[in-house]
């Protein structure tokens, strides 16, 4: 089974469960940010898979994957900066407590 | 010409504008600028009076003057003036308006002169004669109707002016709303003129009337004929006239008596070429007339409050003109509405000058024998009542005696029969008025009896100025009769109508029917006014006159069993109230309490409902959000699975 496009999606698929999970029970939002560059992994692993094992895919999984990284890192950027501004106001890392939109 | 016809309704309103705004500041002179400004008015409308009859001064040769000021409402297809137009009918509505008005005015000095609310009362007084000015020199149908609804609102007004009063208050209500039954039918009148002709204009409508579809020249008669019925109270909305007189007895007498109550008289004589066109509403027009004639000298007949007996005597002339309207006598109505307006404003003031005397008072089994203690009231009052009893040579018996002789002639013998009865009972009731107060022992409250006293000259000489034409307008006008001034006057009126009904005007054969017909009604009156004078008294030393009043009799003959349910629905006035009471409070009470029923359940249930589904479901909805990131990135997680779920699904099927 090892060196198959099956075991490469199971992986991935797992590593996509544990990210979400994680984005969903962790409560700081620095955790969060990393649960998605997991979750974004995982999908970039899903690509790079299906590129390695498909022949016809292999320059096009290459360019997309490539575009997931600069696209995570952007993410990952903006992300920060908006935590940080939040973490300043709120002196808080804790998602539960951004609650000032609620009513 | 130009500017001394809209001056007439423009002083009365310039009166009324400047009383209501500052008559509070002028205390106790606050009637002077009303009276002044009447008086005013009286003077142009005489100069215009006697341009329009004599065809000098500006007027036309034939027909009337107009004035168009401005155009009132330029819409589009849709056009009325602001104008006026005077001619020998206008006049002679113009001569009772104005005259009795200004009297009236003068009056009210007196009669009001203790009353905190006067400069209110004469405000109001001179909104009236603006609005009533307004109807008679209107030139076109929506200016009639304007001014026909501002009579109303002074007529309400003035009706309820004491207020505080609960039985005022009802009653100016109840004219009000009365009024409105007939007047929603002049409007519906007036937009079918409206839709027929395409114009409002009085000469314009009645010059292309002849061209209307015949059942629509019937309808229009018809409704303009609801207007007149409420306005001049005629059966079936005669109600109002009676409770109308809780008002000021000069409001009596000038609004409910002598004016606006002959407003629905001079529309139909107005409007002698539409109800000329249909000749079928002439004849509901002469039945109700007469009708309303009898049924009022009936409720007369018993009736102790002196100016409700003089409120149904009113009624009873009213539908004396309008019998004479339909029957097609057209001058003879305008006749008596002049020689009524005189002597039952005459009439009216001279009860006022008697409540007046014994403080308040108009029951008149608490009065009897005030003709030594007031005596000029005595003698006017005497006068009016000999006016309108139709003894000759007294206005009323003019007018009277051509109506019947109209009736009769016109071929109405119906009509003439119970006119001919009416005008006994007419002056039986008047007689009885008169030895019930001024003749016979004093009834009065011993209290008040050492403070009778004769009115103020403000309030008497108004009696005396109204008995000269009492007395003298029938001769003066009428005589010889049917070819008198008046008929010449108002000859081009009516001339087409009459020729158009295909009625040839009999001359007037002393010495043949007319004489007859005028000898036999004038013995009628005279055994009325005997059969009166034995059963509630008189007193003339000068014409040796004396009998004592015998109420036992009274009560005799009333509780014989003939007579007794008659005198019963007499005295309730035919349960006419009553029924009204029925239809409208009771069964119209609980119309609207079911219609009131299904606006709050299901009406307002359904709106109401749908307000509260919403909310509610805003409420429930509202829990949706929590304000928490991972709650929201669940939904996101489960709306992701359940797409890749039925992703799987569809791509496996």
């Amino acid at each position: 089974m090892s060196n198959s496009l099956d075991s490469y999606l199971v992986l991935s698929g797992l590593l996509f469960a544990i990210g979400t999970f994680g984005f969903l029970a962790r409560r700081n939002a620095i955790s969060m940010l990393m649960s998605i560059e997991l979750m974004l992994n995982a999908v970039n692993l899903t690509i790079l898979a299906f590129g390695a094992f498909i022949a016809p895919l292999k320059t096009h999984a290459a360019v997309i994957a490539l575009i997931v990284i600069a696209v995570a890192a952007a993410e990952a950027t903006v992300g920060l900066a908006i935590i940080i501004a939040i973490y300043r106001n709120k002196k808080t890392p804790l998602v539960d407590e951004y609650d000032s939109m609620k009513d | 010409m130009n500017f001394l016809i809209p001056l007439i309704p423009a002083l009365p309103l310039a009166g009324f504008v400047i009383t209501g705004l500052l008559g509070r500041q002028m205390g106790h002179d606050s009637h002077r600028l009303a009276v002044g400004a009447v008086v005013a008015s009286w003077l142009v409308a005489m100069v215009v009076v006697t341009g329009a009859l004599t065809h000098s001064l500006g007027f036309p040769v034939a027909g009337g003057f107009g004035v168009t000021l401005w155009n009132w409402i330029p819409a589009t297809g849709f056009q009325a003036d602001m104008g006026f137009y005077v001619d020998t009918l206008t006049a002679c509505l113009l001569i009772v308006v104005t005259t009795i008005g200004m009297l009236v005015h003068v009056y009210s000095i007196g009669y009001m002169a203790h009353d905190d609310g006067k400069w209110r009362f004469f405000a109001y007084l001179n909104l009236f004669m603006f609005s009533m000015l307004i109807l008679v020199l209107a030139d076109n149908l929506l200016l009639v109707f304007a001014g026909w609804e501002l009579v109303g609102l002074s007529s309400y007004l003035l009706i309820g002016f004491w207020y505080p009063r609960r039985s005022a208050a009802e009653a100016a209500k109840k004219a009000f709303l009365v009024n409105r039954v007939g007047d929603m039918g002049f409007a519906l009148g007036i937009m079918a003129v409206w839709t027929q002709l395409g114009t409002l204009n009085l000469q314009k409508v009645f010059g292309a009337f002849g061209g209307v579809p015949h059942e629509w020249q019937i309808a229009i008669a018809l409704l303009i004929f609801c207007g007149a019925v409420g306005k001049s109270a005629q059966f079936p909305l005669h109600v109002w006239l009676p409770d109308a007189m809780e008002g000021p007895t000069p409001v009596s007498a000038l609004i409910h008596a002598a004016t606006m109550v002959n407003a629905g008289v001079y529309l139909v004589a107005r409007c002698n070429p539409i109800f000329g066109a249909a000749p079928e509403v002439m004849t509901v027009v002469a039945a109700i007339g007469i009708f309303t004639a009898i049924l009022a000298a009936s409720i007369a007949f018993t009736q102790t409050d002196i100016k409700r007996v003089l409120a149904y005597s009113t009624l009873s002339q009213l539908g004396y003109m309008f019998a004479s309207l339909g029957v097609g006598a057209w001058t003879a109505a305008i006749f008596h509405l002049m020689s009524h307006g005189f002597f039952k404003g005459l009439l009216f003031l001279g009860s006022g000058s008697v409540i007046h005397a014994v403080d308040g008072e108009q029951d008149m089994r608490k009065m009897g024998g005030l003709a030594k203690k007031i005596p000029i009231t005595y003698v006017t009052m005497l006068i009016g009542s000999v006016a309108i009893a139709g003894v000759p040579p007294l206005a009323g018996f003019f007018s009277k005696d051509e109506i019947l002789g109209g009736a009769f002639k016109n071929g109405f013998l119906w009509v003439w029969a119970i006119g001919f009865a009416v005008a006994g009972m007419t002056a039986f009731y008047m007689f009885r008025l008169m030895g019930m107060t001024f003749w016979g022992e004093s009834r009065v409250d011993p209290e008040k009896e050492h403070h009778i006293h004769e009115s103020p000259p403000t309030m008497t000489r108004p009696l005396i100025l109204l008995a000269i034409p009492a007395v003298f307008l029938g001769m003066l006008i009428g005589f010889p009769p049917e070819s008198g001034l008046l008929h010449q006057w108002l000859a081009p009126v009516f001339e087409h109508t009459i020729a158009a009904s295909g009625r040839t005007e009999a001359a007037y054969t002393f010495f043949g029917i007319d004489g007859a017909l005028a000898i036999l009604t004038t013995g009628l009156v005279a055994a009325a006014i005997v059969l009166a004078w034995r059963l509630f008294g008189v007193n003339m030393p000068a014409l040796g006159l004396r009998a004592e009043p015998r109420p036992d009799q009274v009560r005799e003959i009333s509780a014989r069993p003939a007579l007794a349910a008659l005198y019963r629905g007499s005295s309730n006035k035919w349960w006419f109230d009553d029924l009204n009471n029925l239809l409208f409070v009771v069964w119209g009470g609980k119309l609207a309490a079911a219609a009131f029923w299904f606006d709050r359940t299901v009406i307002d249930g359904t709106v109401n409902g749908i307000g509260v589904v919403t909310t509610g479901a805003g409420t429930a909805l509202r829990r949706v959000q929590t304000g928490r990131v991972q709650n929201y990135a669940l939904g996101i997680a489960f709306g992701l699975i359940a797409m890749a779920i039925g992703y799987i699904l569809i791509a496996v099927r």
